[in-house]
């Protein structure tokens, strides 16, 4: 293995001077200084998770956006890539990136989750990428929505579900990762996306053009997005009747169920992380504790932080900039009472009402983890 | 500005980060390594040959590093994976099972991922 080195490398003046005024805004407010990085979960397929400190942002820049492959992907040529819309449709279309850049361009801003993220939380252990809590980010996605492909297509009243393919072929014989959501859903606010934060999809993201499906688990946002095919029926197949499905009714940490006793996983789960936090902290003096908090429903209602393991609640201050399905940022000051050791835990409630739990419900794929996010702070006198 | 008032800012500003340095203020790192530039070796035993051949042309090792089964859990993995293409001369299955239950099993708290550079935007 090559060895990470502690070393310095050459540092130029203006590099050193940068870092010092980071150094010093990170210090005054009691927080670690921030360093641009990504974590490697798997050298290959590449798969990388962001740092909770560095997911401080409104928007997640795209080089520090979480990555998830099933396996080694090739990116197809942007200028012989086709989408291709079949099934039940009056017209079948075949749209290059041009054809697909003339349709109504739209924005959305919202989370894509990982469906795993969390999944090393969980006890017992189940098997997989073992994701802590950064495989998950907020962008503003560009396209053309799925309703308008859709019309022009002129889908037919039989099609319940939408198939979708990407041009990733899987090794071996590892089963194809094809997949489906209810047209419903679709229709009302899927686009075909081929920018991520005001710049063309990266590779890694999928690139030329991926599907986005706000408020939904990232196994849904279908990447080198091929196919798109109104069916009457789902997508049958390993990724749909065994992989990312979730117990209709969830047992005991433990149990595990049959895939026709699992329903595929749709909407994300009301969650909050706390993203900046100090180590240490003095009686009476404010810190200020901050995160994010998103849901599959399109707000979020509040957040509060507890310091005595729910007991007593703090309503913490929703940041200013919102869109349906995107994460809102938080921000509470909170002063100590008294010296030792504190854990701090924040929870979120979404606009339907739904809480974070203490404890996320055990599935034996380890998805859609949510339980209470806590740190720990030292308190000095 | 002057030279010599360039030259005094420098200067201050020199004395200013020595001093927190001397302060114990984090040093800046070294860069970091680019996504799937490190790829660290499984750990050695008598079926690490069958593992490298069987698991290693799809993905990783990080993958098997990081995970906590039970040789129950390794099973039905192992299974799985031999269904989707994984070469296991089937004399050695078992060993290979051992072998994955052994190293990363449940009490596996040994992995941390590595921290790497943000992706460029032309990968």
């Amino acid at each position: 293995m090559k060895v990470v080195s502690g070393d310095l490398a050459p540092l130029t003046r203006r590099k050193f001077i940068g870092m010092g005024a980071v150094t010093l805004a990170s210090t005054a407010l009691g927080l670690p200084r921030p360093e641009r990085r990504l974590l490697q979960m798997n050298a290959y397929a590449p798969d990388a998770e962001t740092p909770l400190d560095l997911l401080t942002t409104y928007i997640t820049p795209n080089d520090l956006f979480f990555v998830r492959h099933h396996w080694n992907a090739t990116a197809p040529d942007p200028r012989t890539w086709k989408l291709t819309v079949d099934g039940e449709v009056a017209l079948p279309l075949e749209l290059s990136l041009a054809d697909l850049k003339r349709f109504p361009r739209t924005t959305v801003t919202c989370v894509l989750q990982c469906a795993g993220n969390g999944r090393s939380l969980y006890t017992p252990p189940v098997p997989g990428i073992q994701w802590r809590y950064g495989a998950v980010g907020n962008a503003r996605w560009t396209g053309a929505k799925v309703r308008d492909l859709l019309a022009k297509a002129g889908v037919k009243g039989t099609a319940k579900h939408l198939h979708t393919a990407g041009t990733d072929d899987p090794p071996s014989k590892t089963p194809p990762f094809h997949r489906s959501l209810e047209i419903v859903k679709a229709l009302e606010d899927a686009i075909v996306a081929w920018e991520m934060n005001g710049e063309p999809l990266p590779p890694l993201h999928g690139a030329p053009a991926r599907l986005v499906v706000p408020g939904w688990a990232g196994d849904h946002w279908m990447k080198w997005l091929a196919k798109l095919s109104p069916q009457p029926d789902p997508e049958k197949g390993f990724y749909m009747d065994v992989g990312y499905r979730y117990p209709a009714k969830p047992g005991e940490p433990g149990v595990t169920f049959k895939p026709e006793e699992m329903r595929p996983i749709t909407e994300l789960f009301v969650k909050s992380n706390i993203t900046g936090a100090p180590a240490r902290a003095r009686v009476g003096s404010p810190a200020t504790i901050r995160g994010v908090a998103f849901s599959g429903a399109p707000d979020i209602a509040k957040v509060e932080l507890t310091d005595d393991d729910g007991k007593n609640w703090k309503t913490a201050d929703l940041g200013r900039e919102h869109d349906p399905y995107a994460w809102r940022l938080w921000s509470l000051p909170w002063t100590p009472k008294s010296p030792g050791k504190v854990r701090l835990a924040a929870r979120a409630t979404d606009s339907r009402g739904s809480v974070q739990p203490r404890e996320a419900v055990w599935n034996q794929s380890g998805y859609l983890w949510n339980g209470w996010h806590s740190v720990e702070i030292e308190v000095t006198a | 500005m002057t030279a010599k008032a360039s030259l005094a800012v420098v200067a201050a500003l020199a004395i200013f980060f020595a001093a927190l340095a001397g302060l114990g203020m984090p040093k800046p790192s070294a860069d970091l390594p680019q996504l799937g530039t490190l790829i660290a070796p499984l750990p050695e035993g008598p079926a690490k040959g069958v593992a490298d051949r069987a698991c290693l042309n799809c993905h990783s090792g990080d993958v098997l590093r990081q995970q906590r089964l039970t040789e129950k859990q390794w099973t039905a993995n192992v299974t799985k994976m031999i269904g989707w293409g994984a070469e296991v001369p089937e004399d050695r299955r078992e060993e290979l099972v051992r072998y994955l239950a052994k190293n990363f099993g449940p009490g596996n708290v040994a992995f941390r991922p590595v921290a790497v550079s943000p992706i460029r935007a032309n990968r």
